[in-house]
């Protein structure tokens, strides 16, 4: 056991490795250039054009960047200096205005992590006991309206749903039950108590919450409830029940245990799923996310910004595929660990 | 994104205009809609929406910002929300006067001495103006300003460029400072006047600066290695230390950026009880007692917000002008005002090109287009056809000028002139050229993303189908079309310029011959020696008259030669809550934010 997880960590150093140096090849490869943007002549000038007595000058300016920036080297080389010095802890600069990457994504973790937690959280709290439901009541009404629902919400597109939401219980013209942006009141002051602070809060989230949460349910309670049809049908089950064992007890302890256990490979999307951020609900809601941040990192070809993210997702992804595995490990003795077995 | 577009761009916008102009609402992209001319005064004198009284001091302003402003150093920051918010917080030397469009004096006691040979500005600076740290104003931190601006490793690129032509700044006394130029150009006023003195002590307390002059640091490489690096260490610190706390001389300022700006969220600007000139809205004093940034990146949301009055002032998009904001309720609550933009819309045909080399088939192409068509569909009828590239809202525009009249019949005529006939048969027009039988073909392209470019391309392929030729359109990425124009490898395209009534035009750049070479800003290629005559002259005209006289008869060729086929001026629509008193438009200006206040009892926040 000891072996394999040894095994799988330092397995992990040059999967990432590779990960990252094909998004960082690629994303450089790609057409559009930082300096570029911030530095176009002609056509981008704007209001009036530039000046081509200045262009020289400008290109001068270009190529200073790109040398301070390290873009004239090329992509193996701006690799491995990027990777040095992720490994002594610097994400470097971002290039768009100079700040630390890390400031920039701190600021931006907290809600960023709150918000899918939560959203994970609520997630799986309806959808698990709604599968196990639908599993035990096969083809009752219940079963068939639950899944009628929630693929019903799995189809609504989002952008929809939250422009919905904000204009008729977002004030407006309609209810003004929910505030239509930003996470904080008007009036919200940082001295103001803590419960005053987080009801603040929560009462901002729960409209970016409920779009986070509402397209999930299809998937997850359908997952759970083919899991439980595929072990009624095992014979345990049946020596199970034939032992005399109550309904109850036959679906909780025995039927639920093992029906859980491929639950546990899904585990693995969620650590990277909690920094992970929707543009689209963010935008909507004028949340300062994650999600925000990476996109328009892409647009401004913000390098430093979109590898850190693309790195820090491509980190919990493994670390979560590498624990999910461990999980099952331990909870399903039958599977083994590499060599250990034939 | 915005600033990706040419004519959402506010990067290429002239610090000049930029900072003279964003104390008001109406400075915005049209495509955001808060431009324009009043729709009920165009006589041009300003509208005002409420009945006035005593101006009393209290309550907030609550304004939407697209996104979070991000870096708040005045020089490196170059984005157009954190101008907005900047704009508060560091006036220039010289303003704008929005009634008469002059230049009149704000942290410069009077308007600048000006050399005989137009090369050498003094600007004395008014008395007992001070930082928002108490600290007073003086020739040293205008002198700072261009240090900071001019030196190269400050990451200011795009405004660096401005002041080419700043070959010396010295502080004559602590209320003197001279410029030295090193090019005559009649704007020189007004990118000078738009220098905003930065506080030196704050900004390089270690005086690393010290003994190093502009001159110096134009001419960088040879600079001694001693001060060079000490320039390094100021340049580390300046482009690092001061994203989020800036400090200048305006009337607001940004208490404690730990309390005060929540990223993402919002930015609240205070007003300074000790400024320099309190009460007095022509010096940029302004009413309220917050200015409150609010960041809400979704239109639908911010419309929304501003129902419930969470907001104060709002730009409209043209669909929400006319569906959403008609209500009795709306009405009662918030006050509309629609406005021209300085920004125009146009087709360039690439005269690199032998077709478009021909004046009548330009012409031909112009008569096909119907731009009032355009301005109805595409733009929901909130903007107006325009024959030149000059914004009408200013002197220089060519009032003779009559709308290009869509004429199908006369563009027929002209493409036979010009010899383009259906000789084969095929529905298409052709013509043979150096031996070769050609068919009229062309490709019309536009940046992705840009929906209203889409629109008019797809409109006026039509309309060129219609007499026989064969046009297509195509949306490229951003990055490529740049390649295309610089390249001139492309046939024609739909974009935009943007505009301003605050300062006058230059066309130069982008009509001038010499331009038109790969990155310049001629990249249609049009050639045209008495063009190239007036547009030299006018840069070194400083009488307004002359200039005027010089600019209609450049409008009167581009008009007669259409080297674009111009099309519309978009209307902005802004709402704003009526319990704001004050509130006055200026033509093509917008509303100075500073004037608006609130009556007492109607005051909403503490």
């Amino acid at each position: 056991m000891l072996q394999y997880i040894v095994r799988r960590v330092l397995l992990l150093v040059p999967t990432f490795i590779g990960v990252t140096f094909l998004a960082f090849a690629i994303m450089l490869a790609a057409p559009g250039d930082p300096v570029e943007l911030f530095l176009s002549g002609g056509l981008a000038a704007g209001t009036e054009g530039v000046n081509t007595e200045r262009l020289a000058e400008i290109e001068e300016e270009k190529e200073r960047l790109r040398h301070e920036l390290g873009l004239d080297r090329s992509i193996p080389v701006q690799y491995g200096m990027w990777f040095s010095r992720l490994v002594r802890g610097d994400l470097g600069d971002s290039i768009k205005d100079r700040q630390p990457v890390w400031n920039k994504i701190r600021d931006r973790l907290p809600v960023t992590i709150v918000l899918n937690t939560l959203a994970i959280l609520i997630t799986y709290l309806i959808a698990i006991p709604l599968g196990i439901y639908s599993a035990v009541r096969t083809g009752s009404w219940l079963d068939q309206a639950s899944t009628l629902a929630v693929f019903m919400l799995y189809s609504l597109p989002v952008f929809w749903v939250g422009t919905l939401i904000i204009i008729f219980f977002c004030g407006g013209d309609f209810f003004a039950w929910f505030p239509p942006a930003g996470l904080h009141s008007l009036a919200y002051e940082p001295d103001w108590p803590w419960w005053q602070s987080a009801g603040d809060y929560l009462y901002h989230l729960a409209m970016p919450l409920l779009c986070t949460t509402y397209g999930a349910f299809a998937a997850l309670s359908r997952f759970m409830r083919s899991s439980m049809l595929e072990n009624a049908r095992q014979d345990y089950i049946r020596t199970a029940r034939a032992k005399g064992l109550s309904e109850p007890v036959v679906i909780l302890k025995h039927m639920l245990r093992n029906s859980l256990i491929p639950v546990i490979t899904i585990l693995a999307g969620l650590l990277p799923a909690l920094i992970g951020g929707s543009v689209i609900i963010e935008t909507i809601f004028s949340i300062p996310g994650i999600g925000q941040l990476g996109y328009q990192s892409v647009l401004a070809r913000d390098y430093p910004v979109v590898l850190a993210l693309f790195a820090a997702s491509t980190f919990l992804t493994l670390l979560g595929i590498l624990l999910s595995d461990i999980a099952l490990a331990v909870v399903d003795p039958r599977i083994s660990f590499g060599r250990a077995s034939r | 994104m915005g600033g990706l577009d040419v004519s959402r761009s506010g990067r290429g916008v002239a610090v000049a205009l930029a900072l003279i102009l964003l104390l008001c609402v109406a400075c915005g992209d049209p495509e955001q809609g808060e431009t324009g001319t009043p729709a009920g005064s165009a006589d041009g004198t300003p509208t005002v929406g409420q009945a006035e009284g005593t101006p009393v001091r209290g309550d907030w302003l609550v304004l939407q910002m697209l996104s979070d402003p991000e870096n708040l150093n005045p020089l490196t920051s170059n984005d157009a929300g954190a101008s907005r918010v900047l704009s508060w917080l560091f006036p220039a030397l010289i303003q704008l006067d929005y009634e008469t469009l002059e230049q009149k004096p704000l942290l410069a006691r009077a308007l600048p001495e000006v050399s005989e040979d137009h090369l050498t500005y003094t600007y004395r600076l008014r008395e007992g103006v001070t930082f928002s740290d108490g600290t007073p104003v003086t020739a040293e931190d205008v002198v700072f300003y261009l240090k900071a601006v001019r030196h190269p490793l400050v990451n200011a690129p795009h405004a660096r460029n401005y002041f080419n032509s700043v070959a010396d700044a010295t502080a004559v006394d602590p209320q003197t400072v001279r410029l030295d130029l090193a090019e005559v150009y009649f704007r020189n006023d007004y990118t000078l006047g738009s220098i905003n003195p930065l506080p030196r002590h704050y900004y390089d307390p270690e005086n690393l600066l010290e003994g190093i002059s502009v001159a110096d640091l134009n001419g960088w490489d040879g600079l001694d290695p001693e001060p060079k690096e000490k320039a390094r260490r100021f340049a580390k610190h300046f482009n690092e230390d001061f994203q989020r706390r800036p400090m200048g001389p305006g009337a607001y300022r940004l208490e404690d950026p730990d309390r005060d700006w929540i990223t993402g969220e919002r930015v609240v600007l205070r007003h300074r009880d000790d400024y320099w000139a309190q009460d007095q809205t022509d010096l940029e004093d302004g009413w309220v007692d917050r200015l409150l940034f609010r960041v809400i990146n979704d239109r639908e949301a911010a419309l929304v917000a501003f129902k419930s009055g969470n907001l104060d002032v709002l730009s409209l998009s043209p669909i929400q002008h006319h569906k959403q904001t008609g209500s009795a309720r709306f009405r009662e609550r918030a006050g509309k005002h629609r406005e021209l933009s300085g920004s125009f819309t146009y087709i360039g045909w690439n005269q690199k090109r032998t077709v478009f080399q021909d004046r009548r088939v330009r012409q031909a192409l112009s008569h096909l287009v119907d731009k009032q068509n355009i301005v109805d569909k595409v733009m929901l009828g909130l903007a107006e056809p325009v024959e030149s590239p000059i914004f009408r809202k200013r002197p220089e525009y060519n009032q003779a000028l009559e709308p290009w009249p869509h004429d199908p019949k006369r563009a027929r005529e002209l493409l036979k002139e010009a010899g383009w006939t259906d000789s084969d048969g095929d529905g298409i027009l052709d013509k043979e050229i150096d031996g070769q039988r050609l068919p009229l073909r062309f490709e019309l392209i536009s940046n992705a993303g840009n929906d209203e470019r889409k629109k008019v391309g797809l409109v006026v392929i039509d309309h060129f189908k219609k007499v026989g030729i064969d046009a297509s359109f195509r949306s490229v990425d951003w990055s490529i079309l740049l390649e295309k124009a610089k390249g001139f490898d492309y046939d024609a395209v739909v974009l935009g310029w943007t505009g301003t009534a605050a300062i006058p035009p230059d066309a130069y750049q982008i009509w001038h011959s010499s331009q038109a070479i790969a990155g310049g800003s001629n990249f249609i290629a049009f050639k045209s020696e008495e063009v190239d005559r007036i547009l030299e002259d006018y840069r070194v005209e400083f009488d307004a008259a002359k200039r005027k006289v010089l600019y209609d008869r450049f409008q009167e060729i581009l008009y007669q030669e259409q080297p674009y086929t111009f099309l519309y001026a978009p209307e902005g629509v802004t709402a704003w809550d009526r319990r704001f008193h004050g509130v006055t438009w200026y033509p093509g200006l917008g509303s100075r934010l500073n004037e608006w206040w609130v009556p007492g009892p109607d005051q909403k926040y503490p």
